[in-house]
């Protein structure tokens, strides 16, 4: 980057480029951490169903949509901590209905069936939001008293709300991790993923068990969605924008694994940041063997920036995966 | 099983004779019912048959489409391939760009394979817009037909009897597909793929090679697409066109042979039809899915093959005075849920909230009666119907079990 | 009696921790009936995915006509000639069993990636269905789906079909578990009836079938194989009877 202008610098000017540099990195792996976790909030709700249920809930992001939109309808009557604390349990409450009513009604079919009744609930869900708050993004924002900067390198200002999604999800994977190794409860969800007969047998109630795991991961999601829904936009494409991501991450990590999928969001959250803060282009790379001229004469991709392809890059990591360990960075055998 | 080839010749007979029967703007709907029976039975034969869900149909969809569009552009418009042809360039690009998705996703089996598809062909719709020369950017790429073999293909009907053509000769040879030892093999993979490996069979091969027979189908429809509008644009890689697939084939049912067809056809129907009633066709859908799902798993038309399969006469007649009866009672709670749900769009929409703002709340115009919003009337009557169909629905089923369970 | 034709070589095979199979050595020699047997937990299962390619073993050497097959994928041990039935029922239910011993036999005949012919017109292919529907004694089921049928018939159309393949080695899993005293009696004549010629490879747990089915029997226990001989033989060893049947009586 700037590698064009160096001679011409003074050695200080090159000092200063290079740490404008540093900062830009540390910032882009800081947003991609954070993203990772926000990915990672949504793919542990969905990894914890699958591995207990083995439903693939198809509609997982539709909740962290409901969570965004909840949150953006309460705040103005309840403020914002209030309504980012409602939200997760309304989501909670219809993911719980979803379970009982819905998934459980088909659960003889098999799992392909409960998935492609989730996909269904997805588009219902997508459609209702439309109607509703209409096709485009709604005016959901970051509070103001939460709106200002962190701290700031080489002048640019670091919004502290990043920081304090990041914390959220922090604060808790530290409660799931918890949650299922300290308490009773936990101990029941561990065991029931692995032998729900046996589980029930001691006389367990696993219904109960799975309606309660249901309507957590679906609260994890939604209040995902409702931290993360004021500072990203919030419209009605979102659930099929992070659900993609969502599932490319349960690919690469390998579901059923929380390792894995914590592996697998921060490694996407991270090279999507880094790229999209980068101007590289596959005609660079090209110049080093001496086909820069052709590569600019082609165009089209070949001088396209990875900046805007950075969507792309997690699609060519799942591929990469998919070719070297089809089972997922963390993933059993099939 | 004599009725089979009866009624089959009949509904031949009648989309032959449909450009005499329709106006032209039935017509043009019937195009896309085509386009869409033949899109959900490529879609069938992976789903239905091989057992591999895919999210991302649309990818195959919409490269057929496109290649379809730059043969036509080919030679300076006299194109590639006389019209006729031309969708043999869309199944021939479906087919490797199906070889290749095919090898990726078929790696993995069950939700990671659907996973993986959806991915792929959110891939490429990301990637499409960088790529002008091949995909046109925001305006597409559009073309015209050309004549060829006597015929000037300027005309609906001709297009008509050209997608027609291509419809029932794709489903023919999926036909045949099915009773060929590769599509015996599909069947197998479905079934029970471990099992298969033990056998001694390639499954990741057979797997690839099914997707991409199935991708080459999809193609082949989103090549009609692009030859009946002239034009191609990335629009036909949005997920809303693989969902739209998924919904369609498993509402007609995937596991029949016709189902999906008929399922796409009807459901394009409906959609053709309700166009100007209701802005919010696409919820219904995905309403009568999620139904589908959960009381007829096999599918409308599974269910009906299901509950004719052995019939007597006297059997038919209670048969079909049960199925009146159930029709009937969801008729009442589906009259209840559409008024709710057009009654709620109208309030939510845009046009009536400038309106309060300006007048308060006024009256909503519905089924020819104002409604409004403020009183009781209009939720009374919705929840009310919806509440009464469903109990004789609950009623209805409770008869029948009863009567099921006496006689048994 | 001549060379082993299939023959295990001080084999290992651990996950993770769990070491399950250490240094087994196990001779199946051509023609023989030849079973397994073992306590609960003893490695049968294990030993059987390894040598059918399930597994690939940790250390060790697995012989095939004197060729190692130790690593190789499922499909590519079947094709050169050792073909296995599961201890769960595993068959395709939801086609009829015509068409679950179809898609065993058009393996044998090459038909895989053929989409030129029709599968149901397919003599060959038909008339080796139909000698398998009579020697499996399920030629009246033929056009039912497999799901339909019982146990034992579902157990008899798992064994057909591992028979499909015209394999020089079979290794049945448990083929009578779950059975009643006929069902086993059936199953225990049909399987001498198919094995003529062949070499099997047996796991069961019913000892009267095993003393009379086995010409010879080796015994598992912990991932070793302690003993082989003639079923007089393992009757009278010592060790067996410590290891095996004094748990049993425990």
């Amino acid at each position: 980057m700037g590698g064009a202008q160096a001679p011409a610098m003074s050695p200080p000017a090159i000092k200063k480029g290079m740490g404008l540099v540093l900062d830009q990195i540390i910032f882009a792996l800081l947003n991609g951490t954070i993203y990772g976790l926000l990915l990672f909030m949504v793919s542990a709700g969905l990894t914890l169903i699958f591995g207990m249920m083995g439903v693939l809930n198809f509609a997982h992001a539709s909740f962290y949509m409901l969570g965004a939109y909840f949150a953006y309808t309460l705040e103005p009557l309840t403020g914002f901590w209030i309504a980012i604390i409602l939200s997760p349990l309304l989501v909670a409450g219809i993911g719980i209905l979803v379970e009982r009513y819905i998934l459980r009604h088909v659960h003889a079919h098999g799992h392909a069936h409960e998935l492609l009744v989730t996909f269904g609930l997805s588009v219902v869900i997508a459609e209702i939001i439309k109607m509703a708050y209409g096709k485009f993004a709604i005016d959901y924002r970051v509070p103001v008293e939460l709106n200002f900067a962190a701290f700031s390198l080489s002048g640019i200002d670091y919004p502290f709300y990043r920081l304090f999604m990041g914390g959220i999800a922090l604060a808790m994977f530290i409660a799931i991790y918890l949650l299922l190794t300290r308490t009773r409860v936990g101990i029941v969800v561990r065991s029931a993923i692995y032998r729900p007969q046996m589980v029930e047998a001691l006389g367990h109630n696993v219904p109960l068990v799975f309606m309660g795991v249901f309507g957590f991961g679906a609260a994890l999601a939604g209040l995902a969605g409702a931290v993360a829904g004021a500072f990203y936009t919030t419209n009605p494409n979102m659930a099929l924008e992070l659900g993609v991501m969502v599932f490319v991450v349960v690919v690469v990590g390998g579901l059923g694994s929380m390792g894995g999928a914590m592996a697998a969001s921060l490694l996407i959250g991270i090279t999507n940041s880094l790229a999209v803060g980068s101007n590289f282009m596959l005609a660079d790379a090209l110049a080093l063997v001496g086909l820069g001229a052709w590569a600019q004469d082609i165009g089209g991709l070949l001088t396209t920036r990875l900046s805007s392809l950075a969507a792309t890059i997690p699609f060519f990591i799942m591929l990469l995966v998919l070719v070297v360990r089809p089972s997922g960075l963390m993933g059993e055998k099939e | 099983m004599k009725l089979g080839p009866i009624s089959l010749a009949v509904v031949v007979c009648l989309l032959l004779a449909m450009p005499w029967l329709v106006s032209g703007s039935f017509l043009n709907a019937a195009i896309q019912m085509l386009i869409a029976a033949l899109f959900a039975m490529a879609f069938g034969l992976l789903c239905g048959r091989a057992g591999m869900l895919s999210f991302g149909h649309a990818a195959y969809f919409g490269v057929g489409a496109f290649a379809a569009v730059h043969a036509m552009n080919a030679f300076g418009g006299e194109g590639l391939l006389p019209t006729p042809l031309l969708p043999l360039v869309g199944a021939g690009t479906g087919l490797v760009s199906g070889l290749v998705a095919g090898y990726f996703s078929t790696k993995r089996t069950g939700v990671y394979f659907a996973m993986i598809t959806l991915a792929l062909a959110e891939l490429l719709h990301a990637l499409a817009p960088h790529m002008k020369a091949m995909f046109g950017g925001e305006a597409g790429v559009s073309s015209f037909r050309m004549p060829a073999w006597g015929f000037s293909f300027g005309s609906i009907t001709e297009v008509y009897f050209l997608t027609l053509a291509w419809t029932l000769l794709s489903i023919a040879a999926l036909y045949l597909f099915s009773k060929t030892p590769l599509g015996s093999l599909a069947l197998g993979l479905r079934e029970n793929a471990h099992r298969l490996r033990f056998l001694g069979y390639n499954t990741h091969a057979l797997g690839t090679l099914i997707f991409a027979v199935s991708a080459m189908f999809a193609g082949i429809a989103g090549a009609l697409q692009s030859l009946n509008i002239e034009a191609a644009n990335y629009v036909v890689l949005e997920s809303h066109i693989s969902t739209a697939v998924v919904l369609n084939s498993f509402i007609g049912g995937v596991r029949v042979f016709l189902g999906p067809a008929i399922g796409g056809a009807v459901m394009t129907f409906f959609g053709h039809v309700t166009s100007d009633l209701t802005r919010v066709w696409l919820l219904y859908q995905g309403i009568i899915f999620v139904l589908v799902m959960m009381f007829m798993p096999r599918g409308i038309v599974g269910e009906i093959v299901d509950r004719f399969s052995a019939p007597t006469r006297a059997g038919i007649l209670r048969l079909l005075g049960d199925i009146c009866l159930r029709l009937g009672a969801v008729a009442v709670a589906a009259i209840g849920a559409i008024f709710l749900i057009e009654f709620l769009q109208r309030l939510l929409s845009n046009e009536y909230r400038a309106n309060v703002a300006a007048a308060g709340w006024p009256d909503i115009t519905l089924f020819s009666m104002d409604w409004s919003p403020l009183s009781i009337q209009p939720w009374g009557f919705g929840l009310g119907l919806m509440a009464v169909g469903i109990a004789l629905v609950v009623t209805i089923n409770r008869r029948l079990a009863a009567r099921k369970e006496a006689e048994a | 009696m001549s060379d082993p034709i299939l023959s295990l070589q001080d084999v290992h095979k651990s996950f993770g921790e769990a070491h399950i199979i250490r240094g087994a050595t196990l001779n199946v020699m051509a023609g023989e009936r030849h079973a397994v047997i073992g306590p609960n937990g003893a490695g049968k299962s294990t030993l059987f995915h390894l040598c059918s390619g399930q597994f690939a073993p940790s250390k060790g050497k697995i012989l095939l006509q004197g060729n190692s097959i130790g690593g190789l994928k499922p499909a590519e041990v079947n094709r050169r000639g050792l073909a296995r039935s599961f201890q769960i029922t595993n068959i395709f239910p939801g086609v009829s069993v015509r068409e679950n011993l179809r898609l065993a036999v058009m393996r044998k005949h090459n038909l895989q990636f053929v989409f030129w012919r029709s599968a149901a017109r397919l003599r060959v292919v038909n008339e080796e269905v139909d000698e398998l529907l009579e020697k499996i004694r399920l030629s009246a089921r033929g056009s039912d789906l497999a799901s339909q049928l019982s146990y034992s018939e579902q157990r008899s159309l798992e064994i057909g079909m591992t028979l499909a393949s015209d394999p020089k080695v079979i290794l049945l899993d448990e083929p009578m578990a779950g059975m009643s005293h006929e069902e086993t009696d059936y199953t225990s004549g049909l399987i001498r009836e198919i094995t003529q010629g062949r070499t099997l490879l047996i796991v069961e747990h019913d000892m009267s079938v095993v003393f009379s089915l086995a010409h010879r029997i080796s015994v598992l226990v912990y991932g070793e194989i302690i003993a082989t001989g003639t079923p007089d033989e393992i009757r009278g060893n010592a060790r067996v009877k410590e290891a095996y049947l004094g748990e049993e009586a425990a």
